[in-house]
């Protein structure tokens, strides 16, 4: 057996076992941190579609992240004081308000992804920063939904026979989401899509030689990549119970960026586990100071300098990285 | 008698502000024939592939595969029109192994390229052809390794295996011999020989000994324009070619 096995294997355990390890190191604090690593590894996983296989660097990713968790928010809103939206009664029932969610996510991918891809390299990148950016200053001016101060949710969305309020239900069912998106990413990169996807980013000109039309694949992997994204943005909203606009901020997007370099770009379990350790350096390191961006450049300087592939890297050998 | 070429290029004229790369090339390729393409460094050999394979759009002039136009045709849209390529300087995927890189290219000429669920390197609709396409060129040994470790002249073999794969019926090889050994030259040469059989050779090729010896037709190029078409007997005896180009070869 390989490290990589090994470590995905340990990953897994660990996930697994945090709610028993906290009930028994008296610590129930390390559920709701590990239900934040796990939805934002939700999100980095998607990330990485893009930026690792596709060499798209997304700075306005966390516009998904945002609308994900709003879409939440503002049904959840209308719900509760019976005003319905667009004619609808709205609904907390999970199984339909998620999907709805990731679908409304998925579009918004599309429809920004078909604009930005039409440039490449800097440009895309300035291109979707500027998306991102429309998307917080909108937010911030929907004053009905509280604008700057964001909209708090007044409970969880339901699902039959499941607890959701119970925080371990809800840190399981986040642990099962993350584990069943690993396994699709890492079914999608190995699939023929994925392949032509792995190949444009090595040599487009190869490629399109070949007779593979660019678009279709990069603009595929970015709604994917939308939509998983804005899974994780629900899931943060049902967490929280609280969505504002920094969700949808440059900084966030930044942050997203990040923990997909941190934990290896190209990889999907990298991310996993560079979502986990830049929240929880910043856990340790806010406790310490406010300052714990002082810290936190340096560990991520030196990690891109002398550690190319992330911290995934340290353990998986090269040929097993992607 | 009057039969339609697998490649036409007719009066093709490309500039780039005032200097005329490609200057009224009009040349065909039949079937079962390597058609060289020689000249001096800077003649347009590489801008004409360009133009074929589709990277750069002529100004003037029209190209066509089996009488049909593609003269407007999108890059990756050739590939299905009969064209395959091979680069001057290798361009390949690094992070994939030998049998991956082939594989893409059987994988860009079949459907399902949108398939996103089931597993690529385990379809043997991918792979057998891929594996074959490697063996042919001699890469058989090579399958598994990831190309950024191959050597120069092993990459020019995987060059040749990537536009065979792709199942089309003209090849525009720039410069397939390249940098390789004498011996890797030799063993292409007789592979090039092989292959004519099968397809249609736009070959830009350097190498003297095996232009003469492959070509059935030449074409000499001198700053974009065509001074000379014929057979190698013809070539070598021009005094015209000599002058500008053999220098007295």
């Amino acid at each position: 057996m390989n490290r990589k096995l090994w470590l995905n294997l340990f990953g897994l355990a660990v996930f697994v076992l945090i709610p028993d390890i906290a009930r028994g190191i008296d610590e129930p604090f390390l559920v709701n941190l590990f239900t934040r690593f796990a939805i934002y590894a939700i999100a980095a996983v998607s990330l990485d579609l893009i930026l690792g296989y596709g060499a798209m660097v997304s700075f306005g990713h966390a516009a998904f992240f945002g609308l994900g968790g709003y879409v939440v928010g503002v049904v959840g809103f209308h719900t509760a004081d019976g005003s319905g939206i667009l004619g609808w009664q709205g609904t907390g029932q999970a199984l339909i308000l998620w999907p709805l969610a990731i679908a409304i996510c998925a579009v918004a991918g599309l429809v920004i992804g078909f604009l930005s891809l039409r440039t490449a390299g800097v440009q895309f990148i300035m291109i979707t920063l500027a998306f991102g950016q429309m998307f917080y200053f909108i937010l911030v001016g929907l004053m009905y939904y509280g604008g700057d101060d964001g909209l708090a949710i007044d409970a969880r969305n339901t699902l039959p026979g499941i607890d959701l309020r119970n925080p371990v239900v809800y840190y399981y069912l986040c642990v099962a989401l993350l584990f069943a998106w690993v396994l699709t990413c890492r079914r999608i990169v190995g699939s023929r899509f994925g392949m032509a996807l792995r190949s444009l980013k090595q040599n487009r000109r190869r490629s399109v030689a070949l007779g593979l039309a660019p678009l279709r694949y990069q603009l595929l992997a970015f709604t994917v990549s939308a939509a998983g994204t804005g899974l994780a943005g629900v899931l943060w909203a049902n967490y929280a119970l609280f969505v504002s606009p920094d969700m949808t901020s440059w900084q966030k997007s930044g942050e997203l960026m990040a923990m997909v370099i941190l934990g290896g770009l190209g990889s999907i379990f990298g991310p996993v586990i560079g979502a986990s350790a830049f929240i929880g350096l910043e856990q340790v390191l806010t406790g310490w100071t406010e300052h714990w961006m002082l810290v936190m450049g340096p560990v991520l300087v030196l990690i891109v300098l002398f550690g190319r592939r992330g911290l995934y890297g340290l353990v998986v050998p090269a040929r097993d990285h992607d | 008698m009057t039969e339609t070429p697998r490649l036409e290029v007719r009066g093709l004229v490309k500039s780039f502000g005032a200097l005329r790369v490609t200057d009224d090339v009009s040349l065909t390729v039949r079937a079962g024939e390597v058609h060289a393409l020689i000249g001096p460094n800077g003649a347009g050999k590489s801008t004409l592939i360009a133009q074929v394979s589709g990277e750069l759009l002529p100004d003037f002039g029209e190209i066509l595969v089996d009488g049909r136009p593609i003269t407007a045709m999108p890059a990756h849209r050739r590939a299905a029109a009969g064209l395959a390529r091979s680069f001057q300087i290798s361009q390949v995927f690094p992070e994939f192994d030998v049998e991956d890189n082939v594989a893409m290219a059987v994988q860009a000429r079949s459907p399902g390229g949108l398939d996103i669920w089931r597993s690529a390197r385990r379809d043997p609709r991918l792979r057998g052809p891929a594996r074959e396409a490697v063996a042919r060129v001699g890469l058989g040994e090579r399958a598994g390794v990831r190309v950024s470790e191959l050597a120069h002249g092993e990459k020019r073999q995987l060059e040749l295996a990537m536009a065979l794969a792709l199942d089309t019926s003209i090849l525009l090889l720039d410069e397939p011999m390249a940098g390789m050994s004498a011996e890797e030259s030799r063993r292409m040469a007789g592979l090039l020989a092989e292959l004519k059989r099968d397809y249609a050779i736009l070959l830009v090729e350097h190498d003297m000994d095996v232009v003469f010896a492959l070509a059935d037709r030449i074409t000499v190029l001198v700053y974009g324009r065509v001074i000379f078409t014929g057979t190698p007997e013809a070539v070598r005896a021009s005094a015209e070619v000599r002058s500008a180009y053999l220098g007295g070869h």
